[in-house]
């Protein structure tokens, strides 16, 4: 018997010392629901890497933390930048006095101020060809002579950034010219991405192969080594420059509390810890204990969260948790590839469309929080206009069945089944296997091809698919952002996984796009969003809609598409944490 | 006194056991259904859409209905018939190899049988999961990879235990007298030897059946098994997210239907070995 009482107690001592909530520090728990790959800016693609990247590094512009529309605002610039009339040539200033963390990569040990020569540097390291950026897309054909660096440097066997390149050139330690070849108004976005943050040369060199894991950057908080554990903790940076909190945001910030802190220096916590939760139910449950201060509801977790009359449940209400509702900037679709020959086809792409029972699917996967897709370009962007109906995403089986026959494929005739690729995790799957049950009732046959991300990826970029599944969220705030998935030269590997192409478009869009923003370029991005939402080059799905959970004592926290910057925001009110904790 | 033949007594022996009877019950009435389901004459049409989605258990659908308001029993029905042909196809293709390699390796042995011993332990030692994942990438998603995978890879206990038999039979007096009277080695091995040995292929064969069973819910459910058809591992799958929601009865069918045939096939498999072991008669 001994043992076993042994055994228990020892069980006990096991499980019964979990953690408590603490309510003496100053910090804030967040979740990040994918596994971080490493701290390289340029490599930061997706949205997780990007917030983890964007709470040590910093960019020469963020986007403001409160003010809708997105507003840009200088941030290692001292000012936004000036820009010659022809639109080609930037001069940035930048802000002094800002400091690198201390790091053994700095002669003693101490981090010194960042200077022009970094910033270039840091924009170079994404066309060097020997690292392979995940992020030099962005500045692929922009500046004057960086292409031409890049490829000469193929073919050496070191890079040589003390070369200096016309598009990027230094006017003093504080100032910076870039050269653009051609305008590209969404420039000042790129140095607002975490591809674009600035890092230091001598942690780079320092720290060699490892440089992912050891983040040397300016911004408010510190990690002083990356590993692949459950839980990042940053803490804040004691040197951190005088940055602070906004005094104006959108109309009705004020009443949501979001200027109780105008003014003060941030940061305004202490410490950050982000856990790495990766399956829905455990991240709900890590919430509803306390433990996290803000949880982004996805897919099952919506039900739960709240009523059919999307209020919040007053199960939540009772604990003074915050409900968080916000259209994203972004776009889902079915693709067609293009290049088969039976997608040619016009009106089998329009039938295919108007057999899609949206109002089924928005019910099962969104909890009826999405909103259909009439274009590509989602609400809020310039470019969509609400006054659009797109006549084929109504559902209607009649008339698809009425445009099948007119395609040639009368009751689905003729067609061969069609493989629909998309991930291999169960809503993936479900939400292709509710596609093919639409897709029966005119008679066209679909199988569903389940991958993993790569294998999805891989066969997209060699363009080996019929069709596949696609979420695609807006980079910056830039209606071009979407209108490219479907621009002929960005076909695989570029973003137009469709392969679509088509003249009329591709020429109104190389117009567009060089523009700066004005009603004349709206008109042209809208004129583009209806014309190619007619012509179905996607069976369009959704514009989804974010939805936060905040635990009451998170202040200052607001919805925010391009969100790396806005952490160093965020504060934590104790004494109700104190008080709320004891309903959980 | 009349003497019974060997497997007379052997199913006397087993009848007599009401476990074994119940699990032979069970496993052949798993065997019907999916007989009834692959002649198309139940579940054929699971695919239809019944009712709402998710509805609870009634007496209408015994087992609810899933996320696209389709039969959760016609999807087990249907899912047993998946199982089922997975077990029977995997212990076609897994028998003969073991029991011919076997036989060869315990017979001959020498360099025949360093050659087949060298492929068993290659085999068994990479592991399974690994071995079936890359195979069914190789091959391509769906029930063809399936049966090639695990019939390729779930073999080699049963020839293990075959070449360990037949070493030991081969040495004794009947078959010295089989070579006395001028029987080849064909002959002897199988006319003679290979009898002898049957009831391990019998043994064997339900727990291979079993195994396959529980290995095609896994593949299924790491989306490297059957595709657009219902096996109980997709479902298992689809109610990892639903029972959030509390909808239970998905992952409670297809549990319970593996559980049942898996339980029924182990008992099955010791009754068998308690029967069939003529080292045990009398027991």
């Amino acid at each position: 018997m001994k043992p076993l009482v042994l055994l228990v107690s020892a069980l006990l001592l096991v499980f019964g010392c979990s953690k408590e909530n603490k309510f003496d520090e100053r910090e804030i728990n967040l979740i990040s629901p994918e596994k971080i790959a490493g701290f390289d800016p340029i490599n930061a693609s997706d949205r997780y890497s990007g917030n983890e990247t964007g709470k040590v590094y910093e960019g020469l512009f963020e986007f403001h933390p409160l003010k809708r529309p997105y507003e840009l605002m200088p941030n290692l610039a001292e000012s936004m930048p000036t820009v010659s009339e022809d639109g080609l040539t930037y001069t940035v200033k930048l802000r002094r006095g800002v400091l690198f963390h201390d790091s053994p990569a700095f002669k003693d040990g101490i981090g010194r101020e960042l200077k022009a020569d970094d910033v270039i540097y840091s924009l170079k390291r994404l066309a060097d060809p020997k690292l392979n950026a995940k992020g030099w897309w962005l500045l692929d054909e922009r500046l004057v002579g960086l292409n031409e660096w890049r490829a000469k440097h193929a073919l050496l066997d070191v890079t040589n950034y003390d070369e200096v390149i016309e598009g990027l050139q230094k006017v003093d330690d504080y100032s910076i010219q870039m050269k653009l070849k051609k305008p590209f108004p969404q420039f000042l976005y790129a140095l607002a991405m975490p591809y674009t943050f600035i890092v230091a040369k001598e942690a780079v060199e320092h720290f060699g192969k490892q440089f992912l894991n050891y983040p040397v950057g300016t911004g408010a908080f510190i990690l002083p080594k990356f590993e692949q554990t459950s839980t990042i903790t940053y803490v804040r940076n004691p040197k951190f420059r005088e940055k602070f909190y906004p005094t104006e945001g959108e109309e009705g910030d004020d009443k949501l509390g979001l200027l109780a802190d105008a003014g003060k220096k941030i940061p305004l916590v202490d410490k950050i810890n982000v856990h790495i939760i990766v399956e829905s139910q455990p991240k709900w449950l890590s919430f509803m204990k306390a433990k996290e201060d803000l949880l982004e509801v996805k897919d099952v977790n919506i039900q739960q969260t709240i009523t059919p009359e999307k209020e919040l449940k007053t199960e939540h209400k009772e604990k003074g948790v915050r409900l968080i509702m916000k259209p994203m900037l972004d776009v889902t679709y079915f693709a067609f590839n293009h290049e088969e020959p039976i997608f040619k086809n016009r009106k089998l792409r329009q039938a295919m469309n108007m057999a899609f029972d949206r109002a089924g699917f928005n019910r099962l996967f969104h909890e009826n929080t999405g909103f259909e897709a009439h274009g590509p370009v989602p609400p809020g962007l310039g470019g969509n206009r609400k006054e659009f109906k797109n006549p084929f995403i109504r559902y209607d089986l009649d008339q698809a069945k009425r445009l099948l026959v007119e395609a040639g494929y009368p009751g689905g005739k003729g067609l061969p089944t069609i493989v629909v690729q998309t991930r291999s995790d169960t809503v993936a799957r479900q939400q292709v296997e509710f596609f093919e049950k639409s897709m029966e009732k005119i008679g066209i046959n679909i199988d569903v091809g389940t991958n993993t991300w790569p294998e999805l990826v891989n066969k997209v970029t060699k363009k080996q698919h019929q069709m596949y599944t696609m979420a695609w969220g807006a980079d910056y705030p830039d209606a071009e952002n979407f209108l490219g998935l479907l621009y002929c030269p960005n076909q695989s590997p570029g973003s137009n996984g469709a392969n679509y192409c088509n003249p009329d478009f591709d020429a109104l869009y190389k117009t567009a796009t060089v523009l700066q923003d004005s009603p004349e370029r709206t008109a042209m991005y809208e004129k583009l969003n209806e014309s190619v939402a007619l012509d179905a080059p996607w069976v369009l799905g959704f514009h989804r809609t974010d939805i936060y959970l905040a635990q009451a004592w998170l202040k200052n926290f607001k919805h925010m598409e391009f969100n790396h910057s806005q952490f160093q925001y965020l504060n934590v009110d104790l004494e109700v944490k104190k008080q709320l904790s004891k309903k959980f | 006194m009349k003497e019974n033949s060997l497997w007379k007594d052997a199913f006397r022996r087993l009848v007599t056991d009401k476990f074994a009877l119940g699990s032979l019950l069970i496993v052949l009435t798993y065997a019907i259904v999916a007989l009834l389901a692959a002649s198309g004459l139940i579940a054929a049409d699971w695919a239809k859409e019944v009712g709402g989605s998710n509805l609870p258990p009634s007496t209408e659908h015994w087992f609810g209905t899933d996320i696209f308001g389709r039969d959760v029993l016609a999807k087990l029905i249907r899912g047993t018939q998946i199982a089922m042909s997975v077990g029977l196809v995997t212990s076609l293709i897994a028998i003969p190899i073991g029991v011919i390699l076997g036989a060869l390796a315990g017979y001959f042995g020498g360099w025949v049988d360093d050659v087949i011993t060298w492929l068993y332990t290659t085999f068994s030692s990479i592991p399974n999961i690994m071995l079936l994942i890359s195979i069914t990438m190789i091959l391509g998603k769906g029930i063809f990879a399936v049966y090639i995978a695990l019939g390729a890879t779930s073999w080699v206990t049963l020839c293990r235990l075959i070449r360990g038999e037949v070493m030991k039979h081969k040495e004794r007096e009947y078959v010295q007298a089989a070579e006395a009277i001028g029987g080849g080695h064909f002959r002897k091995l199988f006319i003679h030897i290979l009898p002898n040995v049957t009831h391990i292929v019998i043994i064997n064969t339900s727990l291979q059946f079993q195994f396959a069973i529980k290995s095609e819910v896994i593949l299924s459910y790491l989306g490297l098994g059957v595709q657009g058809e219902p096996s109980w591992g997709t479902m298992i799958d689809d109610a990892k997210l639903e029972l959030s929601r509390g909808v239970w009865w998905q992952l409670a069918g297809a549990t319970l239907a593996m559980f049942v045939v898996v339980l029924a096939f182990n008992l099955l498999g010791d009754a068998l070995r308690d029967s069939l072991d003529p080292k045990l008669k009398g027991k």
